[in-house]
C-alpha cells in the first residue's frame, strides 16, 4: 500500500485563477479587435499616414478640417442617420411580424421558418449580389412583374411610361434600395431575437388576457410587446448597427451612387482611405461611427440588464 | 477596366466578405463562383486558338546569378488562359535560374488593399502588379528607374501611355514598370449602326448623338455610357473630356479643369444622355457593359473585347454583330483611356528585389506569348516585342468573323492615353478617381440638378484640396 | 350566478384523450371542485370551460347556452390561475382594471370597481405597486381581485393556492372559501389536493384518466366512494381494501379499530390485525399490520384518535373490529361498487 497523502487543492479548484483563466480569452479577443483597432484609428485621424507611405507624423486635426470641408462626407453621415433610421424601424416592426409568424402552429410551419431565416444564413455579399440582379437597370424582375401587372411601362401606369424603374438609377429609388436590402438581411435576426422574447412570454398571461376579455391588438399591444420591449430594443440595436457599420450592400449595389446618394460612412471611409490612399482621412470618417455605436451599445447594455431585474 | 457579371461578383463580394466579415471560406466559395461565370471562358463552340500558333519563348541569362525565394502576387487575369500560361511561364523560369518562385493570384480589387496591408505590416510578395497605376504606394517602394532604363537600353523607347503611367515627374521616380497594358474601344451593334447610316459605326462623337438618338427613336434601344460611381464611367467620361480638350490636369499637374472645354463636354454629355440613354446610365456598373451589349439592350459601350469574347462563346450571333470603333473625334481629338495599366511594383521590404526585376524583364522579353494567351487582350509596352500581334490582329487566331474584325487595334497606341493626360498618372488624379468626383460631375448635370458649368465648378472645389494634400506630401507637382 | 353544464365533452391531445366524455353540470351559486391527480385532464377540462381549449367533441353550457365555439371574452367567465398570471408591467391596479378597460368601462367606474375588488380582498393599499412586489398571498388577491371586477358568471380556478407555503394556504383556503360565500358566484376550483377539495367543495368531482369516478358531497365521496380509485384516491391513510372470493372489502383506517373500543351495541365484524409498525401523527396511532379472517391476509392499517389509549405494540396480534356497516364492497375485476 502506498501512502496517501493529504488531500490537495487541484487547480479546477482555484475559482480565482479559473475565473482569470477563463476570461483571458475573451480579454485578448478586445484588445486585439476592438482596442487596438480603435487606437490606431484615431492615431491614424490624427496622422498623415497614406496607404503607400506608413511613416507616421502627427498633423493634429487637420484630417477633421478636410473632413468637414468635404460635401460628400456631410452627405454620407447623413445618409448613414436615415438608413439606420429608417432600416431600425423596419425591422423591428416586421422582426416582430414574422416573429409571430414563427412561433404560430401550422402545417408546413418548418419550411415557412426555413425561408424566414434564410436571408440571415446567406452571406451579406452573396444575398446583396442576388439584389443587385432583382433590382438591375434593365433586366429587374420586380421591373417585369410591375409591367405584367400593367403598372409600369404603359401610358398612364402608376410608376410611369418608362420600361424600367432604374431602382438604383435614382437617388430617392437607390436609397430605398439600400434600406429595402438592409432590411431583407437583417428582420430574421430580429425576428428570431424577437421571438427568443415571445417564447418567454408564460402563455398564462395571453390566456389570462384572453378570458380578461381582450381582443388581439389588446393583447398585442397590452401584454405581447410590453413584456418583450427590452428583447425589441436589443433587435432594435442589432438592427441598427448593423446597418450602421455595414458598407458591403451600398458597396455591391451602388458604390455610393448615383452622386453619394447612398454613400455612407463606412464606404466613404473606405474609398477615401484605401481606395483613395489618404489612410488618415479616412480614418477620421470612420471615427464619427464610434459615439454613435458606443450610445448603441450602452443601449443595448442597459436593455439586457433590464430583462434581468425582471 | 470593367468587365463581366463575373468580374462585378468577384470583385465586389469578394472584397466585401472578407472586410466585413473575414470569413475567407465564403471568399473561397466566391471565387469559385466567379470562376464558373469566368467571362473569357470560351465554352463548347468558343473561340480557340489555332494549333501551334503561339509565339516561341526565348531565354536571357541573369545579369548575376540569381537564390533564394521569389514571391509574386497578380490578378486574376479576365482570361483564364493567360494565367494557366502564366503560372508555368514563372516556373520555367525559376528552374532555370534557381529560384523557388510562387504564384499568387488574386481578385484585382483586393490587390490596393493587400498592397497596402503588406507595406504597413513590411513583408509579403517581392514583386507586385495591378491592372492601374499605383502612385500612392511610391514612398514605399523601389524605384523602378533602372529596369526601365534596361529594357529601353535592349528594347528601345517604351509607350508613351505606360511610361507616364509609372513615372513621377515630381520626383523623377518610377514607382512602377509598366511593361504591357490593354486598349478601351468602342463597341457597337452593326445590325443598330448600319440601318441609320454609320455601317462602320461612329467616328466622332456627334455622330454617335446623331446616330443613337436616331436607334433610341426608331429601336428603342438606348446607349451604354456610365455615369456612376465605377470604373466604365470613370473610363468613358475621361475620353470624351480629353477629346473636348478638357482635362483634370495638365501636363504640369496643375488643376484646370474649371474651363470652357470641360463645361463644353458635360453640356454634350447632357445632351447624349436625354437623347440616347435612359437613367439606368445611373446605376451603371461593371457588369453593365457586358450585359447590356450581349442581351443587344445597348447600342454603344466603350469596352475590351472582353465582352466580345465573352459572346464568342455564348451567343456567337451576337459576337457577329459587335463590332468595334476607335476613340471617337471630339472637338480638339481623339482620344480614349487604357482599359487595363499593367503597374509591376517591387516594395521596400522585397527580400529578393533583383530576381523580381530579373524576372520582369524576362517576362517583358516574352510578351507576345502573353498577348497570345490573353487571346489578344494584353498588348505590350514596345511594339518591337509583338511583331506577330498586327498579324494575329489581322487574321484573328480565335474565331473573329471577319478575321480582320480586330485588325483596327494596330493603331490603338495613337488614341490611347494615360489616366492623368496630358499629366502624369499621379495620385491625386488616383484619390480623384476613386472618389468618383469625375462621373458625378456629369451626372449631376445631366440630371439637371444644377448647370453644367455649376457641376464643373463643385468638382473643382473637390479636387483642388485633393491635389493640394498630395502636393504637400511632395508626390504632386504643380505648386505655385 | 350560472349553472355550467358539460356533456360528453372530449378532447383529444395527439391520439390521448385528455378528457374523455365528461357529463358534468353545476348547481347555481356552488362551489364545484375538480380533483384528481396530475395529468387526471381536471385542468384540460377548466380550460375547455374557459374557452382556452377547444373541445375535440362534446358541448360545454353556461346558463343553458352552448358556448362551445365562443371565445374566452363571451362567456363571462372569470380564471385565476395557478401562476396568477399577473401583467408584471402593469401596477396592482392596472392589473385589475385591465378586463375592465377590455370591456369598454370608464376610466372612473373602473376605478371605483377595482377600490371594490381590492378592499375586499384586502389589497387596497398595494394598488401602486407592481407584481413582483408582492408576496404570494399577495398576487393570489390581486388575481383574486381581477377575476372579481369582471362580476363573471362563473369562477375558475386552477389549483389556485398550490404556490403558497403550508401555513399560508390554511388561511387562504378559508379565506376563498369566504370569500366566494360572500359573492356567491359558481365557482369551479381545480386542484389535487384532497384536503382542499374537501374543506371548499360543496361537491367534488373526483377524475381519473379524463373521466368522472365519481361526483359527489365531500362526505359521500368519502363514505361512499363510487369505485376503488375513489376510495383509494381520497383518505389520508387511504382506504384499506381485503380480498375476499371475487370482492374487496373496503374500510377507512379510523374505522379499525380494536375490539373494545367499539360499543358493543354495534354490529362488529371481528379481525385479527398482527401488528409490525406503529407510528403517531398529530396525536393519532397509524398502527400498520396484516389482517386475517376478514378475506385473505393484507396489509393494512388502523387510525386510532388519541381518544383511544388501548396498549399496542408491534410484533403483538391483536383483537380489532370494524363496524359491519362502514365495510364496503367492491367488484375485484373492475373495482366498482358491488
Amino acid at each position: 500500500m502506498t501512502a496517501v497523502g493529504p488531500p490537495r487543492r487541484r487547480l479546477a479548484d482555484r475559482e480565482g485563477t479559473l475565473a482569470w483563466l477563463f476570461l483571458m480569452p475573451s480579454v485578448v479577443y478586445i484588445l486585439a479587435l476592438v482596442a487596438v483597432p480603435f487606437v490606431l484609428a484615431v492615431g491614424f485621424a490624427l496622422s498623415d499616414v497614406t496607404a503607400g507611405d506608413p511613416s507616421y507624423d502627427f498633423v493634429g486635426f487637420r484630417n477633421f478640417d478636410r473632413v468637414f470641408d468635404d460635401p460628400v462626407f456631410w452627405r454620407s453621415l447623413g445618409n448613414t442617420f436615415i438608413f439606420t433610421g429608417i432600416s431600425m424601424v423596419l425591422i423591428v416592426v416586421l422582426g416582430k411580424i414574422l416573429a409571430n409568424i414563427l412561433i404560430a402552429d401550422f402545417k408546413g410551419k418548418w419550411l415557412v421558418r426555413f425561408l424566414v431565416l434564410l436571408p440571415w444564413t446567406t452571406p451579406v455579399t452573396l444575398g446583396a449580389i442576388a439584389w443587385l440582379w432583382m433590382l438591375d437597370s434593365i433586366f429587374s424582375p420586380i421591373d417585369w412583374l410591375l409591367r405584367q401587372l400593367g403598372l409600369l411601362g404603359a401610358p398612364g401606369a402608376l410608376f410611369g411610361a418608362g420600361s424600367n424603374m432604374y431602382w438604383l438609377g435614382e437617388p430617392e429609388l437607390a436609397m430605398g434600395s439600400v434600406i429595402a436590402v438592409h432590411v431583407w438581411r437583417l428582420t430574421p435576426l430580429s425576428a428570431v431575437i424577437v421571438m427568443a422574447g415571445l417564447v418567454a412570454i408564460p402563455r398564462d398571461l395571453d390566456e389570462a388576457a384572453r378570458v380578461d376579455g381582450a381582443g388581439w391588438w389588446r393583447r398585442m399591444f397590452e401584454v405581447t410587446i410590453p413584456m418583450t420591449l427590452p428583447v425589441i430594443a436589443v433587435a432594435a440595436l442589432f438592427g441598427a448597427i448593423f446597418t450602421f457599420t455595414d458598407m458591403a450592400v451600398v458597396d455591391v449595389l451602388t458604390n455610393g451612387g448615383p452622386n453619394n446618394a447612398t454613400q455612407v460612412l463606412t464606404s466613404w471611409a473606405f474609398f477615401r482611405g484605401i481606395d483613395g490612399g489618404d489612410v488618415g482621412q479616412g480614418a477620421a470618417v470612420a471615427l464619427f461611427l464610434f459615439p454613435l455605436l458606443l450610445a448603441a451599445a450602452i443601449a443595448i447594455l442597459r436593455a439586457v440588464r433590464k430583462m434581468e431585474v425582471r | 477596366m470593367a468587365e463581366s457579371p463575373s468580374f462585378l461578383g468577384v470583385r465586389r463580394s469578394r472584397r466585401s466578405v472578407l472586410r466585413s466579415t473575414g470569413l475567407v471560406a465564403a471568399g473561397a466559395t466566391l471565387a469559385s463562383l466567379g470562376a464558373c461565370a469566368s467571362e473569357e471562358d470560351p465554352g463548347p463552340g468558343g473561340p480557340a486558338a489555332n494549333p501551334g500558333g503561339a509565339p516561341a519563348e526565348t531565354f536571357t541569362e541573369p545579369s548575376e546569378k540569381l537564390s533564394g525565394d521569389l514571391k509574386i502576387l497578380l490578378w486574376s487575369h479576365f482570361v483564364p488562359s493567360h494565367d494557366t500560361w502564366f503560372d508555368k511561364f514563372v516556373q520555367d523560369w525559376a528552374t532555370k535560374v534557381g529560384v523557388k518562385a510562387t504564384v499568387d493570384h488574386i481578385d484585382q480589387a483586393q490587390i490596393p488593399t493587400r498592397i497596402a496591408a503588406e507595406i504597413q505590416a513590411g513583408q509579403g510578395h517581392d514583386v507586385i502588379q495591378f491592372i492601374a497605376p499605383l502612385s500612392q504606394f511610391e514612398p514605399s517602394v523601389l524605384d523602378m528607374k533602372d529596369i526601365t532604363d534596361e529594357a529601353v537600353k535592349r528594347w528601345g523607347d517604351q509607350l508613351d501611355v505606360c511610361r507616364k503611367s509609372t513615372f513621377n515627374p515630381t520626383t523623377e521616380k518610377f514607382f512602377a514598370y509598366s511593361p504591357g497594358w490593354v486598349p478601351d474601344p468602342g463597341n457597337f451593334r452593326a445590325s443598330l449602326w448600319g440601318p441609320v447610316g454609320f455601317t462602320k459605326g461612329p467616328t466622332t462623337w456627334d455622330e454617335l448623338l446623331q446616330g443613337g438618338a436616331e436607334i433610341k427613336k426608331s429601336k428603342g434601344v438606348q446607349m451604354g455610357l456610365g455615369m456612376s460611381q465605377e470604373i466604365d464611367s470613370n473610363m468613358v467620361l475621361r475620353a470624351l473630356m480629353w477629346s473636348y480638350g478638357a482635362s483634370i490636369q495638365d501636363a504640369n499637374e496643375r488643376v484646370v479643369i474649371n474651363s470652357d472645354q470641360t463645361v463644353a463636354a458635360v453640356e454634350y454629355m447632357s445632351r447624349l444622355f436625354k437623347e440616347t440613354m435612359t437613367n439606368e446610365v445611373f446605376s451603371w456598373n461593371a457588369a453593365s457593359n457586358n450585359q447590356g451589349l450581349v442581351a443587344g439592350k445597348l447600342s454603344y459601350a466603350v469596352n475590351s473585347i472582353s465582352a466580345y469574347r465573352t459572346a464568342q462563346g455564348t451567343s456567337p450571333q451576337v459576337a457577329e454583330d459587335i463590332a468595334f470603333v476607335p476613340a471617337l473625334r471630339g472637338t480638339q481629338g481623339a482620344l480614349a483611356a487604357q482599359h487595363v495599366m499593367y503597374n509591376w511594383i517591387v516594395p521596400k521590404h522585397a527580400k529578393n528585389p533583383t530576381a523580381a526585376k530579373e524576372f520582369l524583364l524576362h517576362y517583358t522579353a516574352n510578351f507576345a506569348a502573353a498577348t497570345y494567351a490573353s487571346k489578344l487582350y494584353d498588348f505590350c509596352a514596345w511594339d518591337k516585342l509583338t511583331p506577330q500581334r498586327d498579324g494575329w490582329l489581322a487574321s484573328d487566331p480565335f474565331g473573329s468573323k471577319p478575321a480582320d474584325k480586330l485588325a483596327f487595334l494596330r493603331d490603338a497606341t495613337k488614341w490611347t492615353t494615360n489616366i492623368g493626360h496630358p499629366g502624369p498618372s499621379n495620385t491625386a488624379e488616383g484619390e480623384v478617381f476613386n472618389t468618383f468626383i469625375i462621373p458625378n460631375m456629369f451626372a449631376r448635370a445631366a440630371r439637371g440638378e444644377v448647370s453644367a458649368r455649376q457641376a464643373v465648378l463643385d468638382a473643382e472645389a473637390q479636387i483642388n484640396p485633393v491635389f493640394a494634400k498630395w502636393r504637400s506630401q511632395g508626390l504632386v507637382g504643380g505648386g505655385s | 350566478m350560472a349553472v355550467v353544464e358539460v356533456r360528453n365533452l372530449v378532447k383529444q391531445f395527439d391520439g390521448v384523450r385528455a378528457v374523455d366524455g365528461v357529463d358534468l353540470a353545476t348547481e347555481e351559486g356552488e362551489y364545484l371542485v375538480l380533483l384528481g391527480p396530475s395529468g387526471c385532464g381536471k385542468t384540460t377540462l377548466l380550460r375547455s370551460i374557459a374557452g382556452l381549449e377547444q373541445p375535440t367533441a362534446g358541448d360545454v353550457l353556461i346558463d343553458g347556452h352552448v358556448v362551445t365555439g365562443l371565445p374566452p371574452r363571451a362567456r363571462k367567465v372569470a380564471m385565476v390561475f395557478q401562476s396568477y398570471a399577473l401583467y408584471p408591467h402593469k401596477t396592482v391596479l392596472g392589473n385589475i382594471v385591465f378586463p375592465l378597460r377590455a370591456a369598454g368601462m370608464t376610466r372612473a367606474d373602473r376605478e371605483l370597481k377595482a377600490k371594490w375588488a381590492a378592499d375586499l380582498l384586502g389589497i387596497g393599499h398595494l394598488l401602486a405597486r407592481k407584481p413582483r412586489q408582492l408576496s404570494g398571498g399577495e398576487r393570489q388577491r390581486v388575481a383574486l381581485a381581477r377575476a372579481l371586477v369582471r362580476e363573471p358568471h362563473v369562477f375558475l380556478l386552477d389549483e389556485p393556492l398550490s404556490n403558497l407555503d403550508a401555513k399560508l394556504r390554511a388561511s387562504a383556503r378559508d379565506e376563498l372559501k369566504r370569500f366566494q360565500q360572500e359573492v356567491s358566484t359558481t365557482t369551479i376550483y381545480v386542484t389535487h389536493d384532497q384536503v382542499e377539495a374537501m374543506g371548499l367543495g360543496d361537491r367534488i368531482a373526483v377524475l381519473s384518466h379524463g373521466k368522472v369516478r365519481q361526483i359527489g358531497k365531500p362526505v359521500d365521496v368519502y363514505d361512499d366512494p363510487a369505485d376503488t380509485f375513489v376510495a383509494t384516491f381520497i383518505g389520508s391513510p387511504p382506504m384499506n381494501l381485503v380480498p375476499r372470493d371475487e370482492q374487496l372489502v373496503g374500510f377507512r383506517p379510523e374505522h379499525l379499530l380494536p375490539v373494545d373500543a367499539l360499543p358493543a351495541t354495534v354490529d362488529r365484524e371481528k379481525v385479527p390485525l398482527a401488528v409490525d409498525r406503529i407510528e403517531y401523527l398529530s396525536g393519532d396511532r397509524h398502527v400498520y399490520g396484516t389482517v386475517t379472517g376478514i378475506g385473505e391476509a393484507t396489509r393494512v392499517v388502523a387510525r386510532l384518535p388519541a381518544t383511544v389509549d388501548s396498549p399496542i405494540s408491534a410484533g403483538e396480534t391483536y383483537d380489532f373490529a370494524v363496524a359491519r356497516h362502514r365495510l364496503r364492497f367492491f367488484v375485484a375485476a373492475t373495482g366498482e361498487r358491488a
